[in-house]
């Protein structure tokens, strides 16, 4: 019978819809996958450290940018590629130097990120400026203030512990301790009402305030939660480059970015999610060293970078597109 | 005062604690006023809610109720004026937080949700803490599913994305959201409008229940019937303030009617303006052939002829939507809409060919139509700004006129025609959107539920109008979930059940009882007058 046919074919269709949308990543993921499957092909001895190593900073910087984006009313933050550099800047000139290599030092970045994220927040929320703008006005004082200190670069001295980020710790890719952190935070932060509050707050801001939360102090916390994520990924950028340089600032801006469209995460807020980051940030990154294995220029990078971008949100729009608009 | 103790939300009102301070008011407000930029919304409100009482509020849009409402619930500070909780004078909640935490629950206009997130998200909002939980889990769960249960009387899977659900369904949740709380309070500010007729009927037993245990219910409304069902007292608002208070018994629908408008003009004088139906019964304009809403649903005809004025009823979500969107040329699952025009066929296979065969069509969202950073004047001219076109350039003049023309015929009350659109009353808006279609002189105008929301003096304008258009010629199809309208207005109505053309009915035979048995699938002997 072919309308029995045809309603098998809906129900697996709406079946997939679902899929696509309760896991807004799943096509990141394939194409991760496939993207993981051609390099290893291509090149067998694919470095795991190594490639996680490289991994790590764009990685984090994606994930970085997602909170703000999800919390909605044009939530963006600019500003996370200059503030990783700016933390990896004062670890390498001011705090390794003086001994605070340590975890004290750590513990002093982390604080400084957060505080950064939480400058931003306010601005926002309290002198309403458009995330877009005051994060593009810290973007450029950051960027400023990375050049001003770390004007010519300087290899990094007084902590040894901080490359074995970047390599093994007891045979494990350093990278698995640092690029988990955010997503082990994001997790704790489903086990209390704050998480659910912000989608809730990036999905319908006006109907959280009317609900009785407190739509600011989320949108302020996430910011927050943001520069937090960067602050680990600048000890990430520290742990590979071994050096700082103001020059490197801004170039984690807009891949990270793309890392989270690509992830699946809706840039009006409330849908996605920081592993979608993570899955669009990995897509991004095996799509360069493929590309590079073959010698393809890394102007033509970029093109491609645009292409998958594109062709991923279409995708996630056509796949979760309802076929009848509820009444 | 029980009532203003922080973090009562989880522990259910007995009834007990509510008998003893039954004398006190739940709420009083005192001489309230309230200005957004030029206008004043409030001028001296003043209300009072006992424990136990279903008291309705009830006036013409900008008559203040929902700014009083919002002024409870924490989302507006008032200018002058004070608002008594209790025994306890405070100068209203500050923010919704405050409000809820002195026991008052919400149920705005606008169906209020997170879209993105799942029901049972959508009915907790807001009653944790960033950090701590102050309901557990399993509770929640529990608590969403019961009180779901019984207004929507049947089961629904609190997991489910709320965007997935209908309108009702939302609204449905929105109105749980408020029940979760176990209000002190209850404002339900149109709560209704949003509902299909039987959850709304479930919704008005529990209504009757809270009551009992002594919980105050504030109740908006533009359905006379829903306050002559459920209040026990009215209070109505005009121009900004409270003008009677009423107990149930002493009111009648044209009493309260006039109270809110200062007229006594009511529906039926509108299809009396009109000539009779043969006088102006003209050609078919727009025929739909064999169409179908649903794959598994029963094709059906439908021919409009110039002159009428045909209702498109139904419960929600049986397919009237569906309907006026395939006679858009928006499509249908089979079948051709047909324009007919000076004896040609013209198949209308999308909106912008049904613009062009005169077909206009003004949506059910008001805004979703409007432009809302524009002016009035902006608003209007949209789609016919070719008309302004004055040897190339744009001519504000010849807008300014046409607007002024259609704005004196639909008597819309603006300050200048340069104001932003949302300067405008809600009635107002809707003109001046109904006017930009008409302005493009259509010969067919279709309206999806176009009075929803909208003030009873300019739903009467609004009647003058379609009586005035079908005299001319148009043929009107409007979809309406007001019954009085179908009944008092319409030439004929199609009824839609379960997305097929159930029946028409033709005006001489139109009822409450009649439309209401085709809902239900039924003749109108086997069902009483609703």
């Amino acid at each position: 019978m072919p309308e029995s046919a045809t309603e098998r074919r809906g129900e697996v269709l709406g079946r997939t819809r679902r899929l696509f949308v309760r896991y807004s990543f799943a096509f990141a993921l394939m194409l991760a996958i496939a993207l993981l499957i051609a390099n290893l092909v291509k090149t067998p001895n694919f470095g795991w450290t190594f490639e996680l190593a490289s991994l790590a900073p764009l990685a984090l910087a994606a994930m970085a940018s997602t909170p703000s984006i999800i919390s909605g009313g044009g939530g963006f933050d600019l500003s996370i590629s200059p503030l990783m550099a700016l933390v990896n800047i004062v670890f390498v000139f001011y705090l390794a130097p003086h001994g605070l290599g340590g975890v004290l030092g750590v513990i002093i970045v982390l604080v400084l990120g957060a505080l950064v994220g939480t400058v931003n927040g306010l601005l926002i929320i309290l002198a309403r400026v458009p995330p877009i703008v005051a994060t593009l006005a810290t973007y450029f004082i950051l960027i400023g203030i990375d050049l001003q200190i770390a004007s010519s670069p300087r290899e990094l001295q007084g902590s040894t512990w901080i490359s074995h980020l970047a390599g093994t710790v007891w045979h494990i890719p350093g990278a698995l301790f640092t690029i988990p952190v955010p997503l082990l935070i994001w997790f704790l932060l489903s086990r209390i009402p704050y998480r659910s509050m912000l989608y809730a707050v990036g999905s319908n801001d006006a109907t959280s305030f009317a609900s009785g939360v407190n739509v600011a102090r989320v949108r302020v916390a996430a910011y927050a939660l943001g520069g937090l994520f960067a602050a680990i990924g600048g000890l990430a950028l520290t742990g590979l480059v071994n050096s700082a340089a103001g020059t490197t600032a801004s170039s984690y801006t807009l891949v990270a970015i793309a890392s989270v469209a690509l992830g699946g995460t809706s840039l009006w807020g409330g849908r996605g999610g920081l592993f979608g980051s993570l899955i669009g940030a990995i897509t991004i990154y095996l799509l360069q060293t493929l590309l590079s294995s073959f010698q393809v220029s890394s102007s033509w990078l970029e093109v491609v970078y645009g292409i998958a971008l594109l062709v991923a949100v279409c995708f996630g729009g056509l796949v979760t597109r309802r076929r009848v608009a509820p009444a | 005062m029980a009532l203003m103790r922080g973090g009562r939300i989880a522990t259910p009102a007995g009834p007990a604690d509510a008998a003893v301070d039954a004398h006190i008011p739940l709420v009083r407000v005192t001489n309230v006023a309230k200005a957004f930029g030029a206008t004043q919304a409030l001028r001296d409100a003043s209300f009072e809610l006992r424990p136990g009482e279903v008291h309705s509020l009830i006036g013409e849009n900008g008559s203040g109720k929902s700014t009083l409402v919002k002024i409870l619930s924490g989302v507006h500070a008032l200018d002058r004026g004070t608002v008594e909780l209790g025994d306890v004078e405070v100068n209203a909640p500050r923010t919704p937080r405050e409000a809820q935490e002195s026991g008052i629950a919400t149920v705005f206009q606008e169906v209020l949700v997170a879209e993105a997130r799942s029901v049972l998200d959508n009915i907790w909002l807001g009653v944790d803490g960033l950090l701590r939980k102050r309901v557990p889990g399993s509770d929640k769960r529990a608590r969403a599913a019961e009180l779901l249960a019984e207004l929507l009387d049947r089961p629904l899977n609190v997991d489910t994305i709320i965007e997935e659900l209908s309108l009702s369904d939302r609204q449905a949740c929105c109105i749980v959201r408020a029940l979760v709380r176990d209000p002190r309070v209850l404002i339900l500010d149109e709560a209704t409008s949003a509902l299909d007729v039987a959850t709304r009927d479930r919704l008005f037993e529990i209504v009757r229940r809270l009551s009992k245990q002594g919980v105050g219910v504030i109740f908006i409304t533009h359905r006379l019937d829903e306050i002559n069902e459920l209040g026990d007292r009215v209070t109505v608002m005009r121009s900004g303030n409270t003008v009677a208070v009423l107990d149930r018994g002493t009111w009648t629908s044209r009493e309260l009617v006039h109270l809110m408008t200062g007229t006594d003009r009511l529906v039926q004088h509108a299809r009396e303006e009109s000539k009779p139906l043969e006088q102006r019964l003209g050609d078919a304009v727009l025929s739909g052939n064999g169409l179908r809403l649903h794959p598994e649903r029963a094709a059906f005809d439908v021919t409009i002829r110039a002159g009428e004025l045909v209702g498109v009823a139904g419960l929600e979500g049986h397919g009237q939507d569906l309907f006026l969107n395939a006679l858009r040329g928006g499509g249908a699952v089979d079948g051709v809409v047909v324009a007919h025009s000076d004896g040609d066929e013209i198949v209308v296979g999308s909106p912008s060919e049904a613009a062009a065969q005169g077909i206009a069509f003004v949506p059910r969202e008001r805004r979703q139509a409007l432009f809302a950073w524009m002016s009035i004047r902006e608003n209007f001219a949209m789609p016919t700004l070719d008309r302004d076109n004055r040897m190339g350039w744009l001519s504000m003049r010849a807008t300014r006129v046409r607007f002024s023309h259609w704005a004196k015929r639909m008597e819309v009350v603006f300050g200048k025609d340069g104001d932003r659109i949302t300067t405008l009353s809600g009635g107002n808006q809707q003109k001046v959107l109904i006017a930009r279609w008409l302005a493009a002189d259509p010969r067919v105008l279709l309206l999806n539920d176009p009075t929803r929301g909208i003030d009873i003096g300019a739903k009467g304008d609004f009647y003058t109008l379609l009586a005035q258009l079908v005299d001319e010629g148009v043929a009107v199809v409007m979809l309406s979930s007001e019954l009085d309208e179908h009944v008092d207005l319409m030439d004929r109505v199609l009824v839609f059940r379960e997305q097929a053309l159930f029946r028409q009915v033709e005006h001489e035979s139109l009822s409450r009882a009649e439309l209401v048995a085709a809902f239900f699938g039924q003749d109108a002997a086997s069902v009483v007058e609703a």
